[in-house]
């Protein structure tokens, strides 16, 4: 086991660039987990971290040797797949083996660590069988298996869970966190599910365009957030953003939201820089009360969606309250820039066009700078 | 008549059931196998017309004293003395011999040569089109085409092969291709590798570009190099297609007539007869058609034991 540095690590296609400076050291042991949307280059350093990738510039370390200019056999490193590349033409024995067997270690002590890692993995009654005789959950643990075997410095999984239906992947999600816990394997996890990201990792990096974004343990990430796309990533469903104009007084920074006067979250230092300009509030759906409370506003729901547990209620944000960048919605989340969604557990009936009477505290807002994005702290 | 209200009528206001009437609904869940047999029915005709019949025929010919058959003539009597004759002839061993050789040497030149140059056009490299063209090429050209060019080449006064030969210093005097039977076995199976690698060629491109990349990324991570590569993951993964490709090729040196019989008619001495070129001897030369018949019948039987035993298990779905 080891830990990992990256320093500086480039990656372009010619006038593309899909990967700029990538700074990142990673401790002996920990679980990271690069996510972000597609094309953000996640997948591209996973695979410059492999040896499958060249990088245009920078260098990677595993423990303390540059492994930058090594063939990926010889970083000492195990990879899983995301259609799990398990050789159809062998069994699962040997597919587990396969490595070692590449390695030239003998038959008897592939043999112990396949049967050892198959237990492990609770796949011990398959291994005469081939791929194509598996389901989906259980070639993802011969994958799983084919890098335990190999006792390598380090683990890097490329969307291993992608493949498998939702059920499946809660389920297999635990087992790989279960399995760090037990094994203490540095590994690096590629991701486009921001909930993977917060359920399995010690440090998640979000990345954009190439570039980091923000690296945090997932309670930061999601407490703290550096900018607006990695508010709106992290979450589901993601941070509403409402537009406001700030107006500057003794007591602070205040903007109009719903029609009244709302004291912001930054401390008097940063107000001179934001008086009389426009900003980004963000507001986590879980902080919206179904009660009255230090703000509160009298709203129809647009739409109420029902998940048993919880509720989602959309409502119709105010004018003057629209209007923030579409960009700094999570990839996958489509919803225009006039609506806001709260999230109220047990709130009891709630129906379509009824009045009803939201709140939340001015403490949980999230303030962003319209023009840079940036969190304003 | 009540249906002939009913074009007149719209969609909506038909019943259902006067639809059926020509008695025949094949869009009917329960009925909808028999549409196709119905599609299949004219090709299975054509087959029993035209490979099926003559085959029964052929079968019945070997087993009669027949020079030339005719269907209008009463059936001779059954004897076994065309196949008698046939196990004892030293003739038909020489052809089996000479299909044997040709078979093991040009399978096996075909898939070396196939198999070697779609690795090659399947990398990435500038003109990689032209090249694929260039492999498949020889797969277009007609046999008989084909069979000129190469007797040119091999042509004993004027042939491209013995100014080469002389030019390259390896003989001092032109070779008789065709009249040595080392040589006129060597020009056969020389012409037929030409016009038959190009399918194992494309055939195994098309199987490479059907193994996913990270099939190869997972072996490099694993610390299998090259070779490993090729002889772990490429050969066994190839294995499907490249099993039903050998067999198929086999049968077309089993069955091929056209190459050997334009570039040397079977001889010299019989160094390139067949068992293809022997029945169309027999038949047509000799107007032996019983005994011609009990060639092709074996011939057919070994065809179809070879295929059985290259198939196999080989050609199981992988995936």
């Amino acid at each position: 086991m080891a830990g990992i540095r990256i320093e500086n690590v480039r990656k372009s296609y010619g006038a593309v660039t899909v990967l700029r400076d990538f700074n990142l050291d990673i401790a002996d042991g920990e679980f990271v987990v690069f996510v972000g949307p597609s094309g953000c280059g996640k997948s591209t350093m996973l695979k410059i971290l492999a040896g499958l990738e060249e990088a245009s510039g920078g260098r990677v370390l595993i423990g303390e040797r540059d492994v930058t200019d090594l063939a990926p056999g010889d970083r000492d490193i195990a990879m899983v797949f995301q259609n799990y590349a398990l050789y159809p033409h062998l069994t699962v024995a040997r597919n587990m083996g396969f490595g070692l067997k590449m390695r030239g270690m003998d038959r008897g002590e592939i043999d112990r660590r396949v049967s050892e890692a198959a237990k492990i993995l609770a796949v011990d009654h398959l291994l005469d069988r081939r791929p194509k005789e598996l389901s989906g959950g259980q070639r993802q643990r011969v994958a799983l298996g084919r890098a335990i075997v190999r006792e390598p410095q380090a683990f890097l999984m490329d969307e291993p869970l992608s493949n498998l239906d939702a059920k499946l992947r809660v389920h297999m999600r635990a087992e790989i966190s279960a399995l760090h816990k037990r094994l203490g394997v540095t590994t690096i996890y590629v991701t486009h599910d921001q909930i993977e990201a917060m359920t399995m990792a010690d440090r998640i990096v979000i990345m954009r365009d190439g570039e980091i974004q923000q690296i945090a343990d997932p309670d930061t990430m999601f407490a703290r957030p550096e900018n607006l796309f990695v508010a709106g990533f992290i979450g589901s469903p993601g941070m509403n953003f409402l537009l406001g104009n700030v107006t500057a007084d003794e007591r602070g920074a205040r903007v109009s939201l719903f029609g009244q006067d709302v004291c912001l979250p930054v401390p008097l230092a940063a107000v001179p820089g934001i008086a009389g300009r426009p900003v980004i509030l963000g507001l986590r759906p879980e902080h919206i009360g179904p009660a009255h409370g230090p703000v509160s506003f009298a709203v129809r729901p647009r739409l109420v969606e029902s998940l048993g547990s919880e509720k989602y209620i959309y409502v119709d944000l105010p004018h003057e309250n629209r209007g923030a960048p579409a960009d700094a919605k999570g990839a996958d989340d489509e919803r225009r820039g006039d609506a806001l969604i709260a999230r109220l557990v047990d709130a009891g009936a709630v129906a379509t066009g009824e009045p009803i009477t939201l709140s939340f505290d001015p403490a949980r807002l999230h303030v962003f700078d319209a023009e840079t994005h940036r969190a304003i702290r | 008549m009540s249906t002939q209200s009913i074009p007149a009528q719209p969609l909506a206001a038909r019943a259902p059931g006067r639809r059926r009437r020509f008695g025949l609904d094949l869009a009917r869940p329960s009925r909808r196998h028999w549409l196709g047999y119905l599609l299949l029915a004219p090709a299975v005709l054509l087959i029993a017309l035209i490979i099926v019949y003559p085959l029964f025929i052929s079968l019945d010919l070997s087993f009669q004293n027949v020079g030339i058959a005719r269907l209008d003539q009463p059936r001779r009597p059954f004897t076994l003395a065309n196949y008698e004759r046939l196990f004892t002839s030293a003739e038909f061993w020489m052809a089996c011999w000479v299909t044997f050789k040709l078979l093991v040497i040009v399978t096996g030149a075909c898939f070396v040569l196939g198999l070697a140059t779609a690795l090659l056009v399947n990398n990435r490299f500038r003109g990689r089109s032209i090249a694929r063209l260039f492999v498949a090429l020889p797969w277009a050209v007609p046999e008989v085409i084909a069979v000129i060019i190469f007797a040119w080449i091999f042509d004993s006064s004027f042939g491209l092969m013995n100014w080469l030969f002389i030019t390259l210093g390896l003989t001092s005097q032109t070779i008789n291709w065709f009249s040595d039977p080392d040589a006129a076995f060597a020009v056969v199976a020389i012409t037929m590798i030409w016009k038959g690698y190009p399918f194992v060629s494309i055939m195994a491109l098309a199987g490479l570009q059907s193994i996913p990349e990270d099939f190869y990324n997972a072996a490099k991570v694993d610390g299998a190099n090259a070779w490993q590569r090729f002889t772990n993951i490429t050969i066994p993964t190839l294995m499907p297609v490249l099993g039903v490709t050998i067999v198929l090729v086999m049968l077309w040196v089993f069955r091929d007539f056209s190459i050997i019989y334009v570039l040397t008619g079977g001889g010299p001495l019989k160094a390139t007869q067949t068992l293809s070129i022997m029945t169309y001897e027999q038949a047509f030369g000799f107007f032996k058609m019983g005994y011609a018949s009990a060639v092709g019948i074996v011939t057919l039987v070994l065809c179809v034991l070879a295929s059985l035993l290259m198939v196999g298990r080989r050609a199981e779905a992988m995936y």
